[in-house]
């Protein structure tokens, strides 16, 4: 038996984050070394707990790496002065 | 000077509730006006649309949005839409709004958009049916724009904004894949803030791009996806213009 494409299990896994409960497309996943990097931001502490679960789940045997952050939801500093 | 907050991309779900609204209430202090730049929920169910109202209800300044692509999944943009205007909050699609600020009138026009991609690198309306309505669909939102703009610019307003989910231009597309470029707007926007003329174009759906960038004709545009200015809104300040704004002449488009 051939090892699974991991090609095909990260494009999977993207069909799969953006069907189910977190409707997520804008975290990028990509193979890089040995292993996978998912990086981007989300909404929420808890849809970062879902995104990583799911990501483990279908991802079970490679190793992932995760440079995730929750956005932001501060009053900004300052404003931009367009001209 | 008018001060327009603005956001995109806030995502709220049903675990949401009450995040942005601590920040939120720092506008009457800072802004003029509140403009969403689409992706206000998940999946586009009243369920989240509600979170969504409540977060905006009652602010103290003037909220307007546009809705984005994931306010279209459950497929009942319309719903959404009403659940927003029973808040207080406008919903744009192909049509403008007018904002008194101290007696400046401030003008809002709004669509979602589409994409097909940038000059040189989009797609056209040809072949199969699907690839034609697909260009035929972000062309009338870019016409919707136009008109919308140049309808406030008959109605007196000195400032106008260009309120749209997805990009008139690569520049704010800047991080994200090439490849998906064409998914992330289309350059007929652009081309119709050229035409009609505007002071500054807002918009979301682009989490990996960048805030600033500038359309050929040289309207200021601004990415605010809420995960590429890392706040709850950012505000900008436009000097106000007296009488009608101008429109822009084909000489400024194609220089």
């Amino acid at each position: 038996m051939t090892a699974p494409n991991t090609d095909y299990l990260i494009a999977h896994l993207q069909e799969r984050l953006a069907a189910e409960e977190l409707g997520e497309l804008g975290v990028r996943i990509e193979a890089r070394g040995p292993g996978v990097v998912v990086t981007g931001t989300v909404p929420t502490a808890r849809c970062r707990e879902e995104l990583v679960r799911t990501v483990d789940e279908e991802l079970a045997g490679l190793t992932v790496r995760y440079d995730i952050v929750v956005a932001g939801t501060a009053a900004p500093d300052l404003p931009e002065e367009v001209t | 000077m008018i001060r327009v907050a603005a956001v995109g991309d806030i995502h709220l779900g049903l675990d949401s509730e009450g995040l942005l609204r601590p920040a939120l209430e720092t506008l009457p202090d800072c802004a003029d006006l509140l403009l969403l730049a689409g992706d206000l929920t998940r999946h586009g169910t009243p369920e989240e649309a509600r979170v969504v109202a409540r977060e905006m209800a009652g602010l103290g300044v003037p909220v307007i949005a546009v809705l984005g692509n994931h306010d279209h999944h459950d497929e009942q943009p319309e719903r959404v839409t009403a659940v927003l205007r029973e808040a207080g909050v406008q919903v744009l699609e192909g049509q403008g709004t007018v904002v008194d600020v101290d007696g400046t009138r401030v003008g809002v026009a709004g669509t979602k958009g589409f994409g097909g991609g940038f000059v040189g690198r989009c797609g056209s309306e040809f072949g199969e049916p699907m690839m034609k309505e697909f260009i035929r669909y972000s062309r009338r939102c870019a016409d919707g724009l136009r008109t919308a703009l140049e309808d406030l610019a008959g109605k007196g307003c000195g400032t106008r904004v260009a309120l749209t989910h997805f990009s008139p231009v690569p520049d704010t597309l800047a991080g994200e894949p090439l490849e998906i470029y064409p998914f992330l707007g289309s350059y007929l926007l652009a081309e119709a803030m050229d035409t009609a003329g505007a002071d500054l174009a807002l918009h979301g759906h682009a989490h990996l791009g960048t805030e600033h960038g500038m359309t050929s004709g040289g309207v200021p545009v601004r990415n605010v996806a809420q995960p590429v200015i890392r706040r709850a809104f950012h505000v900008y300040h436009l000097s106000g213009r007296a009488g009608g704004s101008q429109l822009a002449t084909p000489a400024d488009v194609a220089g």
